[in-house]
């Protein structure tokens, strides 16, 4: 239903509508940031400007707040990456060229079964399970950090309770599932391919991840995600020339850019979120990717030995037409269990 | 409200550093008069994916579907793969037949063992063929004395006669992994006196390491199994040793009994993708993936895989074990063992030893092999 | 009843595409448009092809319900209806539904006077969908290399394309489409984050605006990107996401036929380590 009367006058789309660089930078004074809450540090270094990231995003580096939780945080991923780095380049006999050629292929690998949840020697996992601990350390001590460096402005902890749900993800891989399954050796080794392979066994070993329905949930939040943030990022762009991009100031006192963005989600697909509630789809959607992954994880092995099979227990497996005569497990015919 | 802008420290020093290097880089190309940042990024992309092009492939492709349409069961061949592999494949036509001399070998020739029975000029045509399959640059020499021919100071021999009974048990009593097509000393040899499949047990490459992290047995690169980090050794514990390689669950939920690890289940995704490599197709030529335990939805030659896993491991452990002492030192591998076949041994990359062609049926002699077989006397060091 | 009291001085005629004024309306909150009733016919003519397909086969069961596209032997050719005939037609109706909304969206856009970042951004969606379902299936020679359509039937294909490649997390294009997923995701919790802790702040204080959020972000990691370059990278991210995993299916099989980690020999074969 049309309202008004009124026609489009200009010739809308043009080039000047597409905002995809800063075509102007501004090198005015930089923002030593708002007072911090009492109690807080000085901030560490001076700011400046960078040239290159003001092309898309903001010009002014730092200030950065380090604080005594900083320091520990830094120093235990640190030493994280040192135990993970030094013994891959142990692992090629310190050969510096094949530290590099083979980097993508080296790990830290987890105690083997065998060691169930006791304390290995360092050289049997046991500096799997102390990089494990300093990296935790390293992150748990992030979190704190997130939380206060929220407090200390004055602002909400949204931040750090998304952050949260991440680490939950990195506990139930590393820690939580394999206390559950008695065995260090359920975790995930450190390495790039290496812990690509775990993500292939994992699957193989528990009968296709794909029919965890958590899994199932933390791919479809995963891709909504990415979905929302294209919605999101592009109507911000769209209407940058109405000042989208303040948000908060918006969202609080609306304006065209508002109205705009509204109106075309509600003409493409009936329905439209304010920008507040965009944000909150958009932290619940990244929570949950990982919140319904770490549950998917946790319930490998320990409450579903074979997702594939479980699928069809519930009736959710499809069925195919048969395409060969039927098969049968060549074993029983042979009535011996120390068959391949 | 206060910031530490009078004395930078390290930290802030070392960043303001990499900043200006970075800040003069961005300088050069911002003032150059034809150097722009977007044209330099430009340019470096162009190169960068037209070298990453040409580590890919190029069409046309040849896919082969192992299953219901739309689950995606394909065998998937690169056609410039699949030529350069019918050369690889070739089976040498069978040697002209003979007028048979109606008297076994053992008549007419000293010293005949394990082709005793077999006729006397039926037997010379497969000394011929056999130089041919294993030994066409050195020729009969490489066994025997020529001098006197029924001389059995080479090893060699002594190897060959091993390997013709194991040839003849091969076609007589693994005919549910090989077919009436059968396998002749060609299908591993192919005019090498070593098949280019033989494997040793490997040890650890990089040795042991004192405190730092011992040889997992993975997480470098591992050949046998396709480039990937997974184990370097697949085939020791699978098919020289009988370890279970079964690792998925035939329930749903978790029962009591033995509980594979994720770890084991990297030893067995090894020697899978051994199979596969060796066999020139992926996962899905035996299984759906979905369910790789299912017997029910794999494909037949799923049947014919698990017949051959069996049979590799008694190659191993019944004829090539029984001749660690006759080999010397120096054909031995890095721990003492003796040469190992794989699936890789015959396959060499073809789903079928040269695409299903045989002649094993033009050489009846081979399945006329006496068994008798006395170890030999170890004179060349004990077994690992 | 479905405008929002600032709406009416929106609804503006023009920006049309294609059909100038003919079906520049609304319906409810809906823009209609030309593509508006593109997108109806192909909508409305897929969905009845899923329901037949469905029909046809053995289940309801909205889990196991799978429509396959043909067998290798038809090529590209037209397959019987039953056997791979309405997965083909389905893809032409899903293809013209889903461009149709696109341009759609464009014409939306360029009533609003907003830039066409959604629609361009869709697009990547899309191209990822033609890739696997056209492009893909082109290249190899039949319609029978394409995903089925089924809520599980499609992990089974995921699945089993995943394995002809032996290990397909070595795929350089899917790590690289993996982890702009996952930077998506990552940069959609700290930018979802930082407004809501802006607009809810502790009991007693005030909103925080713009200043506020980069002081947060230069505080724990020493650079905010600001409020807009933020949008700008999600954007960029996402979309990413979407094209490299596009290319990510696109090299496996028409350039490339063996394990993916076989690709990194050219790595470990480099001349001056080799």
């Amino acid at each position: 239903m049309l309202e008004n009367r009124a026609r489009l006058k200009d010739r809308p789309g043009g080039i000047e509508y597409q905002n995809l660089f800063n075509r102007v930078q501004i090198e005015g004074p930089l923002h030593p940031g708002p007072p911090l809450a009492a109690g807080s540090e000085p901030r560490s270094f001076r700011p400046a400007f960078s040239w290159l990231l003001g092309v898309i995003g903001s010009n002014q580096v730092g200030p950065f707040y380090l604080g005594k939780l900083g320091i520990a945080s830094l120093i235990c991923g640190f030493i994280a990456f040192e135990i993970i780095g030094l013994n891959m380049f142990a692992s090629v006999g310190w050969d510096p060229v094949q530290f590099v050629r083979q980097l993508f292929w080296l790990g830290l690998q987890p105690p083997a079964p065998s060691w169930g949840l006791r304390i290995p020697p360092l050289n049997q996992g046991g500096w799997w399970l102390m990089a494990g601990f300093f990296l935790t350390a390293a992150i748990l001590l992030w979190w704190v950090r997130v939380y206060r460096r929220a407090r200390a402005l004055g602002m909400g902890t949204h931040v750090a309770w998304a952050f949260a749900s991440a680490i939950w993800l990195y506990l139930v891989d590393g820690f939580l599932r394999p206390l559950l399954m008695g065995s260090w050796s359920e975790g995930v080794p450190f390495g790039i391919f290496p812990h690509l392979d775990w993500t292939a066994s994992i699957s193989i070993r528990y009968g296709n991840l794909y029919y965890n329905p958590f899994h199932m949930l933390s791919i479809v939040f995963l891709y909504g995600s990415t979905l929302l943030f294209a919605m999101h990022g592009g109507t911000i762009l769209a209407t940058s020339r109405y000042w989208a991009e303040r948000e908060v100031e918006l969202a609080v006192d609306r304006g065209t850019a508002v109205e705009r963005g509204a109106l075309f989600w509600r003409w493409v697909m009936g329905f439209n979120a304010t920008f507040e509630s965009i944000h909150r789809w958009a932290l619940w959607f990244a929570i949950l990717c990982t919140l319904t992954g770490g549950i998917g994880i946790l319930l490998t092995g320990t409450v579903v030995d074979n997702w594939y099979l479980w699928g069809v227990k519930h009736g959710f497996a499809p069925q195919y037409p048969r395409v060969y005569a039927p098969i049968t497990d060549p074993g029983y015919l042979r009535g011996s269990v120390a068959q391949p | 409200m206060k910031t530490s802008s009078e004395k930078p420290g390290l930290f802030a020093a070392s960043f303001a550093a990499v900043a200006r290097a970075i800040a003069s880089a961005v300088g050069l190309v911002r003032t150059h008069p034809w150097l722009s940042a977007t044209s330099v990024v430009g340019f470096c992309a162009v190169i960068a994916v037209c070298t990453l092009a040409l580590t890919l492939e190029r069409p046309p492709l040849h896919v082969v579907q192992t299953g219901f349409r739309g689950t995606g069961m394909q065998a998937v061949f690169n056609d410039h793969d699949l030529l350069a592999e019918a050369r690889l494949q070739h089976a040498d036509a069978p040697l002209p037949a003979v007028q048979l001399a109606g008297r076994p070998a053992s008549e007419v020739y000293k010293n005949v063992k394990v082709l005793g029975a077999v006729d006397a000029n039926e037997f010379l045509r497969l000394m011929a063929a056999m130089t041919q399959w294993v030994a066409p640059a050195t020729g009969c020499a490489f066994c025997h004395s020529l001098n006197n021919m029924a001389d059995d100071s080479s090893y060699n021999k002594i190897v060959a006669r091993r390997m013709l009974q194991m040839t003849a048990d091969i076609n007589r009593d693994w005919k549910a992994h090989v077919g009436e097509g059968g396998v002749t000393c060609q299908t591993c040899h192919r005019g090498e006196t070593i098949p280019s499949g033989a494997w040793f047990v490997q040890p650890a490459p990089y040795g042991t390491r004192g405190l730092t992290e011992a040889d997992s047995g993975q997480n470098i690169v591992s050949p046998v199994a396709g480039l990937t980090s997974l184990p370097y050794d697949p085939l020791t514990p699978f098919l020289l040793q009988a370890n279970p390689i079964r690792v998925t669950p035939t329930s749903a939920l978790p029962s009591g009994g033995v509980r594979p690890s994720i770890n084991q289940t990297d030893w067995t995704y090894a020697l899978m993708i051994h199979f596969s490599d060796s066999l020139g197709v992926n996962c899905t030529f035996c299984h759906n993936t979905r369910a790789f335990e299912e017997w029910d939805q794999s494909t037949p030659h799923r049947v014919t895989a698990w017949h051959g896993i069996s049979m590799v491991r008694a190659i191993n452990r019944t004829y090539m074990n029984s001749l660690v002492g006759v080999f010397p030192r120096a054909m031995r591998g890095p721990l003492g063992d003796e040469a190992k076949v794989s699936c890789d041994s015959c396959h060499a990359g073809a789903y079928k030893p040269f695409f299903g062609a045989s002649t094993l049926s033009a050489y009846p002699a081979l399945s006329q092999v006496s068994q008798d077989w006395t170890p030999p006397a170890a004179p060349g060091g004990a077994a690992p | 009843m479905s405008m929002l009291n600032y709406e009416p001085k929106y609804r503006v005629r023009g920006g049309t595409l294609v059909g100038g004024d003919l079906f520049d309306f609304w319906a409810g909150p809906f823009y209609v448009g030309f593509f508006g009733v593109t997108t109806i016919f192909f909508t409305l003519i897929g969905v009845s092809l899923i329901l037949w397909a469905a029909s046809l086969g053995p289940t309801w069961n909205v889990w196991r319900i799978s429509i396959a596209p043909p067998d290798l032997k038809y090529g590209l050719a037209l397959a019987p209806l039953r056997e791979g005939g309405l997965w083909q037609l389905i893809t032409v109706c899903a293809v013209g539904a889903f461009v149709s909304w696109d341009l759609r969206m464009i014409e939306i856009a360029r009533k609003l006077g907003m830039g066409l970042h959604t629609p361009i951004a869709f697009a990547c969606a899309i191209t990822a969908y033609v890739t696997l379902e056209v492009i893909r299936p082109v290249l190899m020679g039949a319609w029978g290399n394409a995903f089925p359509y089924g809520i599980i039937s499609h992990l089974d294909w995921v699945s089993n394309i995943g394995y002809q490649y032996l290990q397909f997390h070595y795929n350089p294009a899917h790590m690289i489409a993996v982890t702009f997923f996952f930077t998506t995701t990552f940069i959609l919790a700290m930018h979802g984050g930082v407004i809501l802790s802006s607009l809810n702040p502790p009991a007693g204080e005030e909103v925080k605006e713009g200043a506020h959020e980069d002081a947060f972000f230069r505080d724990l990691i020493a650079y905010s990107i600001g409020p807009l370059g933020i949008h700008r990278l999600g954007w960029f991210c996402a979309m990413n996401a979407g094209l490299w995993s596009a290319l990510c299916i696109l090299l496996s099989g028409p350039f490339w036929t063996r394990g993916w980690p076989e690709w990194w020999s050219w790595w470990l074969n480099l001349p001056f380590w080799k």
